[in-house]
């Protein structure tokens, strides 16, 4: 019996080819998290003390002194700042964005094309367009130093990304919405023991997504937030001097932790599928 | 359990489509209709206005005797079961059979099982008790056998589990109708044929009215008590499928029920004596039937020269030797090739000794042979025509010629010094119909012949079609049918001919017109405010209230209430003040003599005793009943409560 070649030149070229691209690729995108990891393991803090990728001695010192050392620059005060604002924008949000998609996607009224191509032109223009409208009317709302402020801007632009889950909710059989119907359920009833159980893996992407926005967005809150105790991770950090630079790159890597959690937490649930059987494909 | 009256009902898309065109029908009590016909024929947007998902148009759609047009589904009492199942996947089969009880508000009751009455006296509502919700969904699994399936997911059942989850979900509310939109087409065909039994069975143990939606001819002609054929959003035919299957009502329905398709060929038909030549386009073989058969039939089918169309089912053609030897309507019949099924064989060939079998046209014949058969392409045999059962339809309306209930009947008459004799009975002609002496032929309406008369005629049959009565009468030594509201007892009758519903005529052209027994208006629908008075909490109030009317020849009348909820309901918000509408009334709505309408008087039409003005107002010309002779002008008012009302834009029948 002859023995099967495990892999053929041809073929083994191929994958060395596909491997290196991925490799350089991964290179690319991990180098800066990498750097900045090893940055926050430094003892010295001066950014001008950086000589080569490695640092010269290492330590937990930057972090350490990031929970402790809140004199100046109060890092955990910061952190409740962010925290509190992108998970209050996460819920508000979530929730304007499924209500604006369902609609959309289930209701047939006046305009509703018209407004589904408004909004996606106006999605298009960047956040910090309308950075002085916004921050008049912030003034005339009396919502400057609020993080109520914040969370308004927030929410009440999620819904603009709608058309994500409105493609979902398309794929849900309009069938289903007739049985419950007929069944004797009102559409508010519907829409919350059919379709949001069904939407749930639909709803953990926009709530990480909605979260993602307010948690990394540096702009607005440095426009309306001006108080020091308000401030959130990404404003407070600019503000370290460049001899902290150890210690920047320890909050830097410590604000990824929640998203991380976040991610592993409800990847389970974004696993679609789950409206497999419903009806026959 | 209840009874379904459908009036003109429409559904209209906005581009102008018509998907539901003028569906009238009455459904009884525990009946099991079928609506079947191709795609887009409109019977699934039929069943989802019933249904409620889908808006009415216009027209009146009552369940039991509530009018339903404006009520949301659940209200309505109806159950669905959807072609794609429409399960709720979350659920498992426990929850989705429990999820409409679940839904419903009950009257409340008490540890003693009496009604518990809220402060107004009305029944309290509230959810219904979990013990009473699981004995039903307990019942209902029982019923479908899925049980053992109780806790499971929809996703872990085969498609047949889970069209039997939709109907548990459908039966155990306990609705009035049950709705089914194809519910057996994601089946595969062996499963679609035991669901389809045990559909039917269902239905005996339930005793509900059940709505069925097909598109499958062989479900509809198994399952029905009544199937409803449609076309493009036109009703075809509602009948039995007996009689679907053996009167077709028009050329559509002979060829959609039936398998294999019923064989159409072009032709023409001679009376001759009490036999009727038929030929046939393509063959040269002449076929003679007795003039029975088509009795029926206008005449002017008959002359030898009109085209009609002759259909007939491929069972009712024979190869079979014995048969052939023993029929005396052969035909020669060019084989091309056969399909064999077991049981039969399917004879394909052609009547035209050139054609070669294929093709649509009108000389391609199928037919059934029992067994195997060996024929080789080309081959030419005799084959026997069962005419009895033969079907014929008009080339260009493709309806029957032979219809169950004929128009008219019709008679060779003549008229001698105002005297019209037909069929050894004599008539003196009123004055409002003047006609010169000669011979001439006689159209009798069906509706115009009623009993109690002194023409006595002697009843050879009679058939209750749609719960009225077609005799089949010998006047002298004519046939005579006639459309009453009863059967009739014994065999000798004496019948009355309504005069003014017939018609002479002569070579084609009518010498005398029967009276007109409608009267279209042109007009509008207006609303005014005006002060009235309104109950409020049993206090009477002065409000400005609105008033109705309907706008012809530039005079308000007053409308009706319920023509005005019909119109309303009709149209959306201010629409139907800005649209024109013909109104139809009959002679006898009016009033003559207490204001209204200024009309001058023509002449009288005097049938002796019945008195018609033909009178003209603004160039349209008007019949109206009258009591006594007229000359002038007179004024009439007309009597809107029987008015008919169509849109005349969009040719929709409102009222």
């Amino acid at each position: 019996m002859k023995k099967k070649k495990l892999f053929k030149p041809q073929k083994l070229f191929n994958i060395a080819i596909t491997y290196l691209i991925i490799l350089a690729v991964c290179f690319v995108f991990l180098f800066p998290i990498l750097w900045l990891v090893l940055a926050s393991f430094s003892k010295t803090g001066s950014i001008y003390s950086f000589k080569g990728f490695f640092p010269t001695e290492y330590s937990f010192d930057s972090f350490v002194r990031l929970f402790t050392d809140t004199q100046m620059y109060n890092y955990p005060k910061w952190f409740a700042n962010t925290l509190f604002i992108s998970i209050m924008s996460a819920f508000i949000g979530t929730a304007l964005t499924i209500l604006t998609a369902y609609c959309m996607s289930r209701f047939r009224f006046k305009s509703r094309k018209a407004m589904m191509k408004t909004t996606l032109v106006l999605g298009m223009f960047p956040s910090f367009m309308t950075m002085t409208a916004v921050y008049l009317m912030m003034t005339q709302f009396n919502l400057i130093n609020q993080q109520w402020g914040l969370i308004l801007i927030y929410s009440a632009g999620a819904p603009m990304g709608y058309l994500t889950q409105k493609g979902f909710f398309d794929t849900i059989p309009s069938s289903i919405d007739e049985a419950a119907r007929i069944d004797g359920a009102s559409n508010f009833k519907i829409f919350l023991k059919i379709t949001l159980p069904l939407a749930a893996p639909m709803i953990v992407y926009t709530l990480l997504s909605s979260f993602v926005w307010p948690w990394s967005d540096f702009i607005l809150p440095q426009l309306l937030l001006k108080n020091k105790d308000l401030w959130t991770v990404a404003v407070g950090l600019m503000t370290l001097p460049t001899d902290e630079f150890s210690r920047f790159a320890a909050g830097a890597v410590f604000i990824a932790v929640p998203i991380v959690i976040f991610y592993f937490a409800l990847s389970k649930f974004l696993i679609s599928g789950l409206s497999a059987g419903a009806v026959k494909q | 359990m209840a009874n379904l009256s459908l009036k003109h009902i429409y559904k209209v898309y906005p581009n102008g489509t018509k998907a539901v065109n003028d569906f009238n029908m009455q459904i009884d009590d525990k009946e099991f209709i079928v609506f079947v016909g191709p795609s887009g024929c409109g019977k699934s947007t039929m069943l989802r206005m019933v249904a409620g998902l889908e808006e009415i148009s216009a027209g009146e759609l009552r369940i039991g005797d509530v009018v339903v047009n404006d009520m949301e589904p659940k209200d309505r009492d109806i159950a669905m079961v959807f072609q794609n199942y429409a399960l709720y996947p979350h659920m498992t089969i426990y929850e989705n059979i429990a999820f409409g009880l679940q839904m419903r508000q009950v009257p409340q009751k008490d540890e003693n099982g009496n009604v518990i009455l809220d402060k107004k006296g009305r029944p309290k509502m509230g959810k219904m008790p979990k013990a009473e919700i699981d004995e039903r969904v307990k019942a209902a699994a029982e019923i479908l056998g899925i049980t053992d399936y109780l806790q499971k997911k929809p996703k872990e059942m085969s498609g047949g589990q889970r069209q039997r989850v939709a109907l548990g979900r459908a039966i155990v509310r306990e609705p009035k109708v049950m709705l089914l939109d194809e519910p057996l087409s994601n089946l595969d065909a062996k499963l679609r044929t035991q669901m389809r039994s045990e559909i039917v069975k269902l239905h005996e143990r339930l005793q509900t009215t059940f709505i069925y939606v097909t598109h499958d001819q062989v479900e509809a002609m198994t399952m029905g008590t009544r199937i409803v054929v449609m076309k493009l959003g036109v009703i075809q035919q509602i009948d039995t499928p007996k009689n679907l299957y053996q009167m077709p009502a028009n050329k559509f329905v002979a060829g959609f029920i039936g398998t294999p398709q019923m064989n159409f060929f072009e032709g023409t038909l001679k009376k001759i004596g009490d036999k009727v030549e038929i030929r046939l386009n393509g063959s040269q073989s002449v076929i003679t039937i007795p003039y029975e058969i088509v009795i029926k039939a206008m005449p002017q089918y008959l002359d030898g020269n009109t085209k009609v169309c002759i259909g007939l089912r491929s069972e009712d053609v024979s190869i079979d030797p014995d048969v052939v030897k023993e029929s005396n309507t052969t035909i020669k019949v060019k084989i091309s090739h056969t399909e064999e099924l077991g049981t039969e064989t399917l004879v394909y060939g052609d009547i035209n000794m050139d054609g070669d079998g294929f093709g649509d046209d009108s000389t391609r014949i199928v037919l059934k042979a029992a067994g195997f058969k060996n024929f080789s392409s080309g081959d030419v045999v005799d084959a026997a025509l069962n005419m009895a059962n033969v079907h014929l339809f008009d080339i260009k309306t493709e309806k029957s010629i032979i219809p169950r209930v004929p128009e008219y009947t019709y008679q060779d008459c003549t008229v001698q010094k105002g005297v019209l004799s037909f069929a050894g009975t004599q008539i003196k002609l009123p004055p409002a119909m003047p006609c010169p002496d000669g011979n001439y032929e006689l159209h009798i309406p069906v509706d115009a012949i009623s009993l109690g008369g002194n023409i006595s005629a002697e009843v050879v049959s009679q058939e209750v079609v749609n719960k009225q009565t077609l005799a089949r009468l010998v006047v002298g030594n004519s046939t005579l049918f006639a459309l009453l509201d009863a059967p009739v007892e014994g065999k000798k009758v004496n019948l009355h001919i309504d005069i003014k519903k017939l018609s002479i005529c002569k070579d084609g052209n009518v010498v005398v017109k029967p009276m007109p027994l409608i009267n279209s208006l042109e007009g509008t629908f207006a609303m005014d405010k005006v002060k009235g008075t309104v109950e409020v909490d049993g206090k009477v109030k002065s409000r400005m209230v609105p008033k109705y009317s309907i706008v012809i020849l530039g005079q308000k009348f007053e409308a009706p209430a319920d023509v005005a909820v019909k119109m309303f309901s009709a149209f959306t918000g201010r629409k139907v003040f800005n649209t024109s509408f013909r109104y139809e009334l009959s002679p006898y709505d009016f009033t003559i003599g207490e204001g209204g309408i200024t009309a001058s008087v023509r002449w009288m039409i005097n049938y002796g005793d019945e008195k018609f003005i033909e009178c003209e107002v603004a160039g349209q010309t008007f019949y109206v009943k009258a009591d006594k002779d007229y000359s002038g002008s007179v004024t009439l008012m007309p009597d809107f409560t029987k008015v008919g009302v169509t849109e005349i834009g969009r040719e929709i029948k409102i009222v």
